[in-house]
């Protein structure tokens, strides 16, 4: 009864978070498993994944807002809806989406202990936190709100538009350890973003004058890169389908991860993916404004031997205190790194399944374990935590269920499978399932299916 | 029935029998936004002095005159359906004294005044409301420039020029807007 409500407190309090696919993490040694971890097992000569088709994963997901929130026929004005969304969104809400689709995928031993794997591939990443205050602020505006700090900080948004080319290898090192790395050149189509914002402002009751309006520490950015051409918004699709290979934005980036048997049944397998960056230095367009700003009115001096432009003073004062100004200044942009972590225990029947080298390597049948996910995002890292279990019904066929805690769902159950015909391997996975009862009212859906070609 | 047949079939189940719940995305039209914004207007504090020219001769009127640049945004002008002018104002003379409020357009035409705030001498804790309908006044949203003037009771005698009793003004302005998406 301890134990229960020790995990009940854990659970309460710690609140999980993904953009994780963790069906696909370590599952049927899939060529997709080694781009999240290049120290997986690989049991196989060769593969190519079909052009486009070898790999496609979306993942979208809102916390503390669903469609339903706003837009479900329940004869609720409104207004009342949104009011009430508004005010149930916390700072930490966000919204987020993430795809990625695989251009090219192919990999090749050569020799008995390295698997050398590429490819390329288009990912869009975006995330935005709810910044609460602004849309408080206008929606309801300052009147209602004295005393209140409208924050800045609030301000947190990243989108990422870009393609990837990459190469790793994987090396056994010993019958128990098999580790591996991955080198990516990152090529940026689109960036914008805006962190570490700071700043308030407070509408309060005045001494000189009914009310005082402070601007206080403001210092906000807004970096943009591939958006803008000398002022222009670039409107040709054209131009960032083009940047996405090599257009002038370019970065690198390191994956390492590593899979270590403990035992024969017990294995633990992590990774460090996108640990990088993309150094924007084309196209940019950056904005700042910071500084300090106190507004109380217009006092009126009644000196018609000095008339003053007031407006003008004001107006003078505020560019003055807090200015806003524009540059092209290159950037450094860091991709989100993400940790992965497993613990697997492998049980039930023993089979064999012949290897590349004609040799033969006994498998369990069944697994069960757990995985912990962290993708470091701008305001913190977030978190998912799965327990899992593995069944392969066949050395062709294996399938997989997990259940994941993350910041949409204490009860987010995925499954997956992957079956090879031949050659042929096609693999699915759904994540959210008992979301796709109501898909108006999930905060989070994702899924990855692609085909490939394996050579054992 | 195989398991991994049973799996397929469970996959597709959730993939081509996902249900959705009718949505009403035209329910937005219907939204209205009624944000209430409140900002500081003129304030100003004078002294009998004040009211005596180079010469020494009593002026029973002052006035100044400020730009105003608040209608030029296109949000507030095209979205604003009321505004509430306050001023809050403490008379230590010892006559009435008569706030004129004009708004100005950028001929120095007057589009819109207030009745004349008239406070009496000695009067600490007066308070002015005024509520402007725009639907009713559509001209004030032409103001560019904002003109107070104070005037005080001709009583036949003067006010003492070294007299340090103040006359205090204080206003801000709320804007109510409605705008739908």
């Amino acid at each position: 009864m301890k134990k229960i409500l020790f995990f009940v407190l854990i659970f309460s309090a710690v609140k999980f978070s993904a953009q994780n696919k963790q069906v696909l993490y370590d599952f049927a040694e899939l060529p997709q498993t080694l781009l999240l971890n290049p120290g997986a097992e690989t049991n196989y000569k060769f593969h190519f994944g079909l052009p486009l088709m070898s790999g496609l994963s979306i993942d979208l997901g809102s916390s503390g807002a669903v469609l339903t929130d706003v837009f479900a026929y329940d004869n609720i004005n409104v207004d009342d809806k949104i009011s009430t969304l508004l005010n149930n969104l916390t700072t930490t809400d966000f919204v987020k989406f993430n795809s990625q689709i695989e251009v090219l995928n192919g990999g090749f031993r050569t020799d008995t202990k390295t698997y050398i794997s590429f490819g390329f591939y288009n990912e869009i990443d975006a995330i935005s936190y709810y910044p609460k205050d602004f849309f408080i602020l206008f929606t309801e505006g300052n009147n209602p709100h004295l005393n209140k700090s409208f924050s800045a900080s609030q301000l947190l948004y990243k989108l990422d538009v870009l393609g990837v080319i990459h190469a790793g290898v994987s090396k056994k090192i010993n019958d128990k350890l098999t580790a591996g790395g991955r080198f990516k050149i990152y090529s940026s189509a689109l960036n914008i973003e805006s962190s570490n914002n700071t700043g308030t402002f407070t509408t309060v009751l005045g001494t000189d004058n009914i009310y005082k309006h402070y601007f206080s520490n403001i210092n906000i950015n807004a970096r943009s890169s591939g958006l803008f051409n000398e002022d222009e918004v670039i409107e040709d699709s054209d131009t960032y389908v083009n940047n996405i290979f090599f257009g002038g934005n370019l970065g690198i980036g390191f994956d390492f991860g590593a899979t270590y048997h403990i035992n024969q049944q017990l294995e633990f397998s992590g990774s460090v993916l996108d640990l990088g960056f993309i150094n924007h230095k084309k196209n940019i367009k950056n904005t700042t404004a910071k500084g300090n700003f106190i507004f109380e009115g217009v006092e009126f001096q009644y000196d018609p031997n000095n008339p003053i432009n007031y407006w003008g003073q004001i107006d003078s004062n505020f560019r003055k205190q807090l200015p806003t100004a524009e540059n092209q200044e290159s950037y450094i942009s860091w991709r989100p790194v993400k940790l992965n972590a497993s613990l697997k225990y492998s049980f039930g029947e023993i089979r064999s399944k012949i290897c590349y080298d004609n040799t033969y390597k006994d498998f369990y049948t069944d697994a069960i374990g757990v995985q912990l996910y962290s993708i470091f995002r701008l305001l913190s890292p977030q978190l998912a935590l799965t327990g899992f279990y593995q069944k392969s019904i066949t050395h062709k066929i294996h399938t997989k269920v997990t259940y994941t805690i993350d910041d949409f769902s204490y009860a987010n159950i995925g499954a997956g499978l992957s079956a090879q015909f031949g050659k042929v391997n096609l693999y699915g996975m759904l994540d959210n399932i008992l979301e796709y009862r109501n898909l108006s009212s999930a905060n989070s859906i994702s899924l990855q299916v692609g085909f490939n070609v394996i050579f054992n | 029935m195989k398991s991994p047949t049973k799996i397929s079939l469970i996959i597709c189940f959730f993939v081509f029998s996902s249900c959705y719940e009718s949505l009403d995305f035209n329910q937005l039209k219907g939204h209205v936004s009624k944000p209430v914004f409140s900002s500081a207007l003129t304030y100003y504090t004078v002294v009998p002095a004040q009211f005596f020219n180079a010469a020494g001769i009593q002026q029973n009127s002052i006035s100044d005159i400020t730009q105003f640049k608040g209608f030029e945004n296109s949000y507030i002008k095209d979205n604003l359906v009321k505004i509430d002018f306050n001023a809050e104002i403490k008379n230590g003379f010892d006559r009435e004294v008569t706030i004129l409020v004009d708004f100005l357009n950028k001929n120095d035409a007057v589009v819109y005044s207030f009745t004349p705030i008239i406070v009496e001498g000695g009067n600490l804790n007066f308070t002015f409301l005024e509520e402007i309908e725009i639907a009713l006044n559509k001209n004030i949203l032409n103001t560019t420039k904002v003109r107070i003037s104070t005037e005080i009771e001709n009583t036949g005698t003067q006010m003492n020029p070294a007299d340090t009793r103040e006359f205090v003004f204080k206003s801000s302005v709320t804007l109510f807007i409605e705008s739908s998406i």
